[in-house]
Order: structure tokens, then C-alpha cells, then sequence
């Protein structure tokens, strides 16, 4: 259904984030003239409950929110809606236990990176640099796959060509991104956020009304597939899948820097808190809706999984049962919207770890200062060209970047976790085992991973995380104390 | 607030923050997999499906603004005071 009312509503809504985001530019041109990095990498820690609350949200759900998610969950049924639940504990998980304290660090040190919070608590440059590729590698695997998962989802739907969407919303997000930084980043996120909740609303609505109501799909689906209904579907969702999940979608988030660096970023404590509240209601919103459109489409889409190819079809081919073009067209923002929503954060915090985290360090190491103009040149060329590099590769990617994707969520967890958790609230935490934790905890899961070795049935994070707290502790042990000046900056409770 | 009341009271909220995590998982457990084989249906739906989903939203929900209201407080997050040398 090439028609173009398909493609307006998107391309007004990406029209739309631009203008935000040029006016944004144009708001905080004092600010940046002042403190360039301190504007575009945190916009200047302004930001209020709401916004903090929908850009958290929205920089979490990407475009498998919409495909993966509900593909899933019209296979298995509500054991996937009840497994997907776990999600609600990632807002409000992350922004109160490094929330405040990461905030209180980083006012004293001026800084507006996780990684500049990692280099003022255990001195290490290579551990700094570690962590800056390791975010950048992984980044960018995942900004590739979430362009390539919308932009298939978009041909599917629209009937456009797959390089036509992508180069739509990919050009448009890597230009807002740039322009707006942090600030402008946030505030797109936050329509966003309300997009997503639009689409997959208008979505469930048409769903009901195309499969014949509610009670008739309910009906069906009790008669034809019972096992929909149970929450390990007749051995389909076995408890060792449940566990991996709270430990990878749920409490694991804990450390992903793109959300963690959110905690810097906002004005006061109340926004902090409002934002905590707002999140979970959000979040829990979009996944229940977004995952039982999965489970109800069963009520559509009734023929065997072979009829419509892959599970990655099920949400395109439900949204051209249920809609006309320009609903779908409509409904199709919400998608879109969860993808540039995670592509700009994680594209800002990409170019945020190299200009800031290794190249201005570096400057600062020689004594160079740099001046203000100059910082901005760097800022923006390094969104752009990242940004644009990842255009190019998702137009044709190369099979090594699906490789990379699978081990970047869980590779990220595994580099942050432990590092971030003793860093804040240990002592004795110091730079040997923290070094130990990050390169010996990447390396164990990766290896587990490519070699699919799993303890237990158990996802490859439990050894990825465990390994590493067994290596920090180790090397921790090993190590020298931490000494009384950053025991002061990070732990002043200690001395009074 | 003190600079180091400030960090104690983060400390607590950090703490706070990883119970109502853990009460939120035990809900989801006894709501979900504890009614699983009851076979009462609400509007064609398993009660489990109800409890276990919907019903883990809403009490996540409650408890972060159970968390907000009484454990967390506001203070400014400037260094109000100069640590001692």
C-alpha cells in the first residue's frame, strides 16, 4: 500500500523533532558560548521530572518494544506479557540507587559523562579508555540493528523502499541529534515517549474492532491454543528463561551508561523523583499495551508461523490487517519514534565518550587548553560523522555487526555493573579490581557467548556478572587503597 | 543538609531503592506463578494473566510512590558546605 498518506504523518512527526531541536539550539546558543561541553553532553542539568522521566523511558524501548516483543508474545502467549513485566523495575531501579548519589559527584567535579565519574574515582586512564570503546563499539552495533529492524518494519508497512525510510528517519534523527544535543535529545525523546503511547493505543484499538472484539479473540484462543493462557506455555517458557530475563531486561539495566547518565543530568532532587514515578507508570503502560498487541493478534493473524515468514512480521502484518494507509501511517510513528529515541541517546553518548572521555583528556593530560569554539567544532563533527557512519553501515550490514549487537546489551551490563555499584557505594572499592571487573567480566561473556556455554540453562549474563564480581574482588584484594582525597569527593560521610 | 547527611541520605534511598525492587519481584512472583493454577477466568482472561501483569504495574507503581513520598527527600545538590581538610 505505497501511498503517500502512509509516509506524511511520519515524515511531519520527524519534521516535527527537528524544528524542537533547532529551536533548542537556538535557546541555549548563550549556554554553549559559555560551557560548550557542559550544554550539549548534559544540557547544562535542566532537565524536569517529566522530561526525565519520558527521555529514561523512551531511550529504553527501542524498536524490539515494538517487533521482537510482540512477535515473541504471539508465539508463546501472556507467559511472554507476564515475562515482559519485569521491565517496570528499570526506570525507577536506575534513577534511585545511582540517581542522587552520581548527581552529588558529579556538581562537585563538574562532570558529564559516567566515564568522567569513573576516571575521578579510580584514576585509571585505561580503564577510562576501556570503557569509552567498549561503549562506542557496542553503541554503534545497536544503533546499526535498531536502523535496520524500523527501517524493514517501515517497508513492510508503508511499502516504501527499505533505503527510502531508512534514509527518512536515519538522516533526520543524526541532524537533531547533532543540532540539539543533550537537551535536544531529551526533549524529542519526551514527544517521542508520547508518540509511542499513541501508536501502540491506536494499534490495540483497531485490533479489537478488526479480530471481532475482545471476548471473540479470548474465546478463540482458550479452544485453539490453550497454552497460550498458562504462563510456561506447555514448556515453551521455562523458569530458566524467566530468571535470565529479570537479570538481563530488569535489574542488570542498573548500569547502562546511556541511562545512568541520565542521573546527571536533571535539575533538582524533585525532578529526580517525579521522574521516578512518571517512568515506571510509562513504562508499565507501553509494555503491557505494546506486548499483549502480540498476544491478541493471534486473533488476526490466525494461519502458522511459516505462512507469514518470521516473528519480526507479525507486528508489520497486523498493522495493514487492522489499518487503512493513513492510520498506519499514523500508527507507524510509534516504532519509528522508539528507534531515533535510542539511536540519539546512544549516538550522543557515542560521540560524548570520544571527544570528551579520551580526546579532551588527552589534551588536558599535555596541559593543552581548548578553546570553547574549538570543543564545539569536535562536538558536533563527532556526532555527525558517527552518525552518518552508522547510516552508511545499516544500508547494507555486514554480518559481523549482528555478532557485535547480540553481546552488546548484556556486554554493556557486564563493563558497568560491578565498576559502577562498588565505585559509588564501596570504600574499599579500588582501580585493580574495578580493571579485573570490567576486562574480565566483557571477556567471560563474550567468550560464553560465542561459544554458547550456559550454566543452568541460564542466559550468559549470570556468568558474565558473576565472573566479574568474583574478578573484582579478586583484583580488589590485590590492589592499593583508594586514597583520602577521592574517599572524600565520593564517600564525605565517612570522615564526619 | 550536610554534604555528608546528604550522601548517608542517598546511601538510604540506594537501599531503599533495592528492597522495593526485591517486594516488587516478590509480588510479581506470588501474583503471577502462584495463581497460575487457579482457574478463574475475569473477562476471559486467566486471573494470573490480571494479577501478574496489570496487577504488578499497579503495585510497582504504589510502591515507587510509597519510596518517593517517605523515604526520599529533597536537598539541594550544590556543596553547600566546604568538606574539611
Amino acid at each position: 500500500m505505497s501511498s503517500i498518506f502512509c509516509l506524511l504523518p511520519v515524515l511531519i512527526f520527524l519534521v516535527f523533532l527537528l524544528a524542537v531541536s533547532l529551536k533548542i539550539q537556538h535557546d541555549s546558543a548563550k549556554d554553549r558560548a559559555n560551557n560548550f561541553v557542559r550544554d550539549y553532553f548534559i544540557g547544562g542539568r535542566t532537565l524536569g521530572g517529566f522530561v526525565l522521566a519520558m527521555t529514561t523511558a523512551a531511550t529504553y524501548s527501542s524498536v524490539s518494544t515494538f517487533v521482537g516483543g510482540p512477535g515473541m508474545a504471539w508465539v508463546i502467549g501472556y507467559g511472554w506479557l507476564y515475562m515482559a513485566m519485569v521491565q517496570v523495575v528499570v526506570i525507577f531501579l536506575v534513577l534511585g540507587v545511582f540517581g542522587k548519589k552520581i548527581a552529588l559527584v558529579a556538581h562537585k567535579i563538574d562532570a558529564v559523562t559516567v566515564i568522567d565519574v569513573l576516571r575521578a574515582r579510580y584514576h585509571s586512564n585505561l580503564l577510562a579508555n576501556f570503557a569509552a570503546l567498549v561503549t562506542v563499539a557496542f553503541f554503534c552495533a545497536t544503533m546499526v540493528a535498531q536502523f535496520v529492524g524500523a527501517a524493514k518494519l517501515f517497508e513492510a508497512v508503508t511499502g516504501y523502499s527499505y533505503v527510502t525510510g531508512l534514509t527518512m528517519f536515519g538522516v533526520i534523527v543524526v541532524l537533531y541529534t547533532t543540532v540539539g544535543g543533550f537537551k535536544g535529545v531529551a526533549v524529542t525523546d519526551a514527544f517521542c515517549a508520547i508518540a509511542m503511547v499513541v501508536g501502540v493505543c491506536l494499534l490495540f484499538g483497531c485490533m479489537m474492532s478488526a479480530g471481532g472484539g475482545y471476548t471473540k479473540i479470548m474465546t478463540d484462543m482458550a479452544t485453539y491454543h490453550p497454552d497460550m493462557l498458562e504462563p510456561f506455555s506447555a514448556g515453551k517458557m521455562p523458569m530458566s528463561l524467566y530468571i535470565s530475563q529479570w537479570l538481563l531486561v530488569g535489574i542488570c539495566t542498573l548500569s547502562l551508561p546511556q541511562s545512568v547518565v541520565r542521573g546527571i543530568s536533571y535539575k533538582n532532587t524533585k525532578a529526580l523523583h517525579n521522574a521516578m514515578l512518571i517512568g515506571t507508570i510509562v513504562i508499565g503502560l507501553m509494555t503491557l499495551v505494546a506486548t499483549s498487541i502480540g498476544v491478541f493478534a493471534k486473533g488476526i493473524l490466525t494461519q502458522e508461523l511459516s505462512v507469514y515468514g518470521t516473528i519480526d512480521n507479525i507486528t508489520p502484518r497486523t498493522i495493514v490487517e487492522c489499518m487503512g494507509p493513513f492510520w498506519a501511517g499514523v500508527c507507524i510513528i510509534g516504532p519509528v519514534a522508539a528507534t531515533i529515541s535510542t539511536v540519539s541517546s546512544l549516538l550522543l553518548t557515542a560521540s560524548g565518550s570520544i571527544v570528551k572521555d579520551v580526546y579532551l583528556n588527552i589534551c588536558q593530560e599535555r596541559g593543552k587548553t581548548i578553546a570553547n569554539d574549538k570543543i564545539k567544532r569536535l562536538s558536533l563533527m563527532g556526532t555527525i560523522i558517527i552518525g552518518f557512519a552508522v547510516y552508511f553501515i545499516a544500508i547494507a550490514p555486514p554480518s559481523v555487526i549482528w555478532k557485535i549487537n547480540m553481546f552488546a546489551f548484556g556486554g554493556l551490563e557486564t563493563a558497568f555493573f560491578w565498576v559502577l555499584v562498588f565505585g559509588l557505594f564501596w570504600q574499599g572499592a579500588n582501580k585493580t579490581g574495578a580493571l579485573f571487573a570490567m576486562f574480565g567480566g566483557v571477556l567471560i561473556y563474550c567468550v560464553s557467548m560465542a561459544l554458547k556455554f550456559k550454566v543452568l540453562d541460564l542466559h550468559q549474563i549470570v556468568l558474565g556478572i558473576g565472573g566479574s564480581l568474583i574478578l573484582f574482588l579478586v583484583g580488589n584484594a590485590l590492589g592499593k587503597k583508594p586514597d583520602e582525597k577521592t574517599l572524600r569527593l565520593f564517600f564525605p560521610e565517612m570522615f564526619d | 543538609m550536610k554534604q555528608s547527611e546528604k550522601f548517608r541520605q542517598a546511601n538510604k534511598e540506594a537501599l531503599a531503592t533495592c528492597i522495593a525492587t526485591l517486594l516488587v519481584i516478590a509480588f510479581w512472583w506470588v501474583a503471577g506463578f502462584g495463581l497460575a493454577d487457579c482457574k478463574v477466568m475475569l473477562f476471559s482472561t486467566p486471573l494470573w494473566v490480571w494479577t501478574g501483569c496489570v496487577g504488578t504495574w499497579i503495585f510497582t507503581c504504589l510502591v515507587v510512590w510509597l519510596l518517593i513520598k517517605f523515604v526520599f527527600q529533597d536537598f539541594s545538590l550544590e556543596d553547600g558546605e566546604v568538606p574539611h581538610e
